[in-house]
């Protein structure tokens, strides 16, 4: 007998740590939840696609992480990016405010290739081993493990780059 | 340079910054969860199973679309957007083909003869407009176009023509070069296919492994060079064939590090019904000095730069070297602070006072640090450490300020030496027996840095003649 995907527990139970992962990636809420709301969506579509449920968090990042790529292409072929914390409405996590230290890293890390941001935040928020990186992000691990080593060099030098005065407002 | 304990520091601190911005969104902040009923196993009644879907789609906020076959997980993860293919407008009927273009001739509709196709350029004044490619079917009768969009409509030209779906017709491959960004940009193929009777151009799966030329790294920019994959494509056996270095090689001063051996992996591309080209690995190449690809042979991997001997031979206090390679000039080291003189074959004299302990004068000239005008390398009998390069700067012989995180020193872990085909290199030790080579190259204005070569190992250190790749 072949079990299937509980869909409503693991939007219960996985949704919130989904939507703070799309949120590091493509750095704006509402952006995030929709991310994540296609991610269910494409699950609820084939709940038979992830034959293993054990998989489906793993699934679900996958997918999490490449709806993330594409919005930021979307992004970037419409050529009209501005950071849509200054365009949307305000949302609720619009209260609260990332300090000035923390702030710097997220603007640089948003300065790099989607790829380098990538690892990195799986490797150092999610917490993922080198393994897990390269299915999730479809590449070697090899390739991880320079990726990362080069995107920490990236992401050193482009908050060097970007001097604290040149942009007085916090992070929202 | 970043050292490990700056590294650590650099994650500990992205660490906390994902934290806290991960923190930020709050499970209040979250859209409230409606009511559910919770999906059934798939092997229960489709009533039910369809009555629970709908209720969790619902709450999505999604359109139900049906459920198709089995499928992998990995298979219906959402994609970044797929590669759009369009069929092209009926426009420049009117234009006429460019002398210089070619008239390619390939069965377009597999029918076993071949369509003679014309390129027809767009008008403009800087002849950057659209190419109409134009042809007659030969099965049909009918006319058939296509629009493709190069950077010049002068010369338009073709590789051989391929069957990427093996249905037995052909698609017609236009490389697209980028002609404004130099010779150093890189360009890609444009592949047309007869669909519905008409030449659409086709969407390319992972574009990124399908160009030719000299591709950055993303990330690998520093201030003075950065990193560079070699991609190259081209058609073989009736398939369009891709390959890309394996290493990355440094870019700099124009220049790109790249060892004659390489090795590369490559990729077959096949087209799917939708129109897309997909790359299917096809192995690892090994690309020798020639330019010729065989199968790698087990261990394969990247050469290193053909070193030649270093150069040992230097002048002292009073004796003269005159070089003749290039600008023509002699050199002396004059007694009393003491002063390099140099006199060019134009007339120029340049004295510098050196800042070197009992000076030694190298006799090759360090051609590949600066070669346009006079340039010297200049040791130290008392302090073997010293490494300073002088090149001329109109009527004066500055020493060069050395740019970046390599030591332009001659010490035990830092070996620099002066080929005798004026390349100054340095192997920084790494620690495990191997090195990292370096050779120097100008920069900009007075200032020399040091480009990667990447690892090599040495039976003597000694005689940098004895480097290998390791």
């Amino acid at each position: 007998m072949e079990p299937a995907v509980d869909i409503t527990e693991l939007y219960a139970a996985h949704r919130l740590s989904l939507v703070r992962l799309a949120v590091l990636l493509v750095d704006d809420f509402a952006s995030a939840e929709d991310v994540v709301q296609d991610a269910f969506a494409a699950l609820a579509r084939r709940p038979e696609a992830v034959r293993d449920p054990s998989k489906a968090l793993a699934y679900l990042r996958v997918s999490v992480v490449n709806t993330a790529r594409s919005a930021l292409r979307r992004r970037r072929t419409a050529r009209a990016y501005s950071p849509p914390h200054d365009l949307s409405p305000p949302s609720p996590e619009d209260a609260a405010v990332l300090a000035e230290e923390h702030r710097e890293v997220i603007v640089a890390l948003h300065q790099l290739a989607a790829r380098q941001r990538e690892v990195l935040v799986l490797r150092y928020w999610s917490n993922l081993s080198e393994a897990e990186i390269a299915q999730t992000l479809d590449i070697s691990q090899g390739t991880v493990k320079s990726t990362a080593s080069r995107a920490l060099v990236a992401l050193e030098k482009a908050m060097q780059k970007s001097s604290p005065s040149s942009s007085g407002k916090e992070e929202r | 340079m970043s050292t490990p304990d700056t590294m650590s520091a650099m994650e500990d601190r992205l660490r906390a910054a994902l934290a806290a911005r991960a923190e930020l969104v709050r499970p209040e902040d979250l859209a409230p969860l409606a009511p559910v009923v919770p999906l059934r196993p798939r092997w229960q009644s489709p009533w039910v199973l369809l009555a629970t879907a709908a209720v969790v789609l619902l709450i999505l906020g999604v359109v139900f679309q049906g459920v198709t076959g089995r499928q992998r997980s990995d298979d219906v993860a959402p994609k970044p957007d797929a590669p759009q293919v369009t069929l092209p407008a009926d426009v420049g009927r009117d234009w006429k083909t460019d002398d210089l273009s070619s008239t390619p001739r390939l069965d377009l509709d597999g029918d076993g003869i071949k369509e003679k196709v014309a390129f027809l350029a767009e008008p403009t004044k800087e002849h950057d407009g659209r190419i109409r490619l134009q042809t007659t079917l030969s099965s049909t009768g009918e006319e058939s176009w296509g629009i493709a969009q190069l950077q010049s409509t002068i010369g338009t030209y073709t590789l051989d023509p391929i069957d990427a779906d093996g249905d037995g017709d052909q698609e017609l491959v236009l490389p697209y070069d980028d002609l404004q960004g130099g010779p150093d940009a890189p360009g890609h193929p444009l592949v047309f296919d007869l669909r519905d009777g008409l030449l659409v151009q086709l969407g390319v799966d992972q574009p990124e492994l399908l160009q030719l030329g000299n591709v950055q790294v993303p990330g690998s920019e520093t201030e003075f060079y950065d990193l560079v994959r070699n991609f190259s494509y081209g058609v073989e056996d009736g398939r369009l064939v891709s390959t890309r270095s394996v290493r990355s090689f440094a870019r700099g001063n124009m220049t790109v590090l790249r060892p004659g051996t390489i090795v590369r992996d490559s990729w077959t591309w096949s087209l799917d019904e939708a129109g897309v080209l997909h790359p299917e690995p096809a192995g690892c190449l090994l690309e020798t000095p020639d330019g010729r690809t065989t199968p790698c042979p087990d261990g394969a991997r990247d050469g290193i730069p053909d070193l030649a001997p270093a150069s040992t031979s230097t002048l002292g206090v009073g004796e003269t070297a005159d070089f003749t390679e290039g600008y023509r000039f002699s050199a002396r080291i004059q007694p009393g602070d003491p002063i390099l003189a140099v006199d060019g074959s134009d007339g120029r004299a340049m004295a510098t006072v050196l800042d070197v302990p009992d000076p030694r004068l190298a006799t090759v000239q360090p051609t590949a640090v600066f070669y346009d005008g006079a340039s010297v390398v200049v040791t130290s009998a008392s302090d073997p450490s010293r490494v300073e390069v002088l090149a001329q700067r109109g009527n004066f012989m500055p020493e060069l300020d050395r740019a970046g995180d390599i030591p332009l020193e001659n010490t035990a872990d830092n070996r620099t030496w002066l080929a005798e085909d004026g390349t100054l290199l340095t192997a920084t030790a790494a620690g495990d027996g191997t090195w990292e080579l370096w050779q120097w190259q100008l920069v900009s204005g007075d200032r020399i840095t040091a480009l990667p070569w990447g690892p090599v190992c040495f039976d003597d250190v000694e005689d940098p003649s004895t480097g290998h790749a390791c």
